[in-house]
């Protein structure tokens, strides 16, 4: 090879580096829609694929087109485009193609259920950077059970049948949850040879971002114990290996994710250093998860210049004066091991700044069955 | 006919992004500069010529244009310039466009 022109793992790509110090918006998420044509059990966000007044609250394409440019002019390179889920949009074609053209690496995460031979044909034609599909249970019983949609299991490897035709790749991943953990082990046989030998769960379960207490409450008994989570984690080594990597990496990099007890800022996280997430209606987020009102901006009133340059960083100023916040959350060693945040907390609680009985019990579970829990309370406090 | 008498032409099937003077090609269709998790980079010189593949200027142009830049040896230039032209080709990145040749 010529050393004009330079093939470099995604990774290994100096640009990340600079973007993150210049603060570049390199990497965007879309919520396309809350609405799902499933109706899974753990489900945080869906609402009725027919809700038509949720439906005209969604942003337009034109609209979606507008936030897409502004992104594009900033910088941004990665999208990610997720839901609900995604496919129900009817503009969808449109929508995509329109990411693609502009040079964006296009990421989509669906149930599969909606992939026609014409979306196949899509994707085959303009191939997405990554294409993830969440698999519920490798059983048509105990996938509906999440679903709770009748003929969504054989919709789902209907749709997965037409990607392979095309030559789609794709990548499997699941939620593990109490309807369908006893086959999380069918499900990672299942998932490992489609998705190049990996296989991703996740046992954390986010209640609803609009809070619903009857839906909370289902959400919370389809959650595992601590003990649960820590007995899968251990007994998947890719999982395992990579808890163990992520805290060791966070160490090195130490302040950055470590608290200290005197250090009161809530967003300890990357939220919003290079990333930002798009709702249905229009409004900005941080991330995904962080859906405080007072932590989100409308883009329908203003520009994404000013939600990145103005706002952002207000938001990430925000400090607690939570004694207990402070000390079992922002000052734990085992930060990077916890599923707190101030997004998750405050969809547990309604406030940005508790702590979290169960998150903590999780963290504490899994240090100790890592075998850190002494080693780092100790090196750190 | 002489390799430098080609013309060359940017692949309609990819966008080229400029992010903080990162040159990214970023292939639109399957088949073009298929890297599943992989990007291209180009170098000073590799960003000039990319920048001069426009369907229109033969070859030995750019390489007189770039020579005018650099200073470097004549042979040295058009002998790396065409190992780029080759590479970009193999990756569908360019084509040449065909009946464009200057007689």
């Amino acid at each position: 090879m010529s050393g004009y022109l330079e093939e470099l793992k995604l990774p290994d790509f100096h640009l990340w580096k600079r973007t993150e110090e210049k603060r570049i918006p390199l990497s965007a998420e879309i919520e396309l829609t809350e609405r799902c044509n499933n109706n899974c059990i753990h489900c945080y966000i869906n609402l009725p694929a027919n809700d038509e007044e949720t439906k005209k609250r969604e942003l337009s394409f034109e609209e979606i087109r507008s936030m897409v440019d502004q992104a594009v002019e900033m910088g941004c390179l990665w999208w990610l485009i997720t839901g609900g889920e995604p496919l129900v949009r009817e503009d969808f074609t449109d929508i995509y193609l329109y990411l693609k053209k502009k040079g964006l690496l296009v990421s989509v995460f669906t149930n599969a259920t909606l992939i026609t031979r014409k979306l196949a044909s899509l994707f085959e034609r303009y191939p997405p950077r990554d294409l993830e599909i969440t698999v519920y249970g490798v059983t048509q019983k105990t996938y509906e059970r999440v679903t709770r949609t009748p003929g969504s299991f054989e919709a789902c490897r209907r749709g997965m049948n037409l990607l392979q035709e095309g030559d789609v790749p794709f990548t499997l991943k699941a939620m593990a949850l109490r309807s369908n953990v006893s086959e999380l082990e069918a499900m990672k046989d299942f998932c490992k040879p489609i998705s190049k030998g990996h296989f991703r769960f996740d046992p954390f379960l986010h209640l609803r971002l609009r809070p619903n207490d009857k839906i909370n409450r289902q959400i919370k008994n389809e959650r595992l114990s601590p003990e649960e989570i820590v007995a899968i984690e251990l007994a998947d080594d890719e999982r395992k290996n990579g808890l163990l990597k992520h805290i060791c990496e966070e160490k090195k990099i130490g302040r950055e994710t470590v608290h200290f007890h005197n250090d009161n800022h809530l967003f300890y996280c990357g939220a919003g250093k290079t990333s930002f997430t798009i709702d249905p209606y229009g409004f900005f987020k941080l991330c995904s998860s962080l859906s405080h009102p007072d932590c989100v901006y409308d883009l329908r009133k203003s520009s994404l210049k000013e939600a990145w340059e103005k706002f952002v960083p207000k938001i990430r100023r925000m400090r607690t004066e939570d004694e207990e916040c402070r000390k079992k959350c922002l000052g734990c060693p085992l930060i990077n091991l916890c599923m707190w945040c101030p997004a998750t907390a405050y969809l547990e609680c309604g406030k940005l700044d508790r702590h979290i009985d169960d998150f903590c019990q999780i963290a504490h579970a899994r240090a100790q069955a890592l075998g850190l829990e002494k080693k780092v309370c100790k090196k750190i406090v | 006919m002489d390799k430098l008498e080609r013309i060359y032409a940017k692949s309609r099937d990819l966008v080229e992004r400029e992010i903080e003077g990162e040159i990214i090609i970023v292939p639109l269709t399957s088949g073009i500069g298929d890297l599943e998790d992989k990007l291209f980079s180009l170098n000073k010189v590799g960003k000039d010529v990319w920048a001069r593949i426009d369907g229109k200027k033969r070859l030995f142009e750019i390489v007189e244009e770039l020579k005018e830049i650099y200073e470097v040896d004549r042979e040295k230039l058009m002998t790396d310039i065409l190992g780029f032209l080759a590479e970009l080709e193999k990756r569908k990145l360019v084509v040449e466009e065909v009946g464009c040749q200057v007689t």
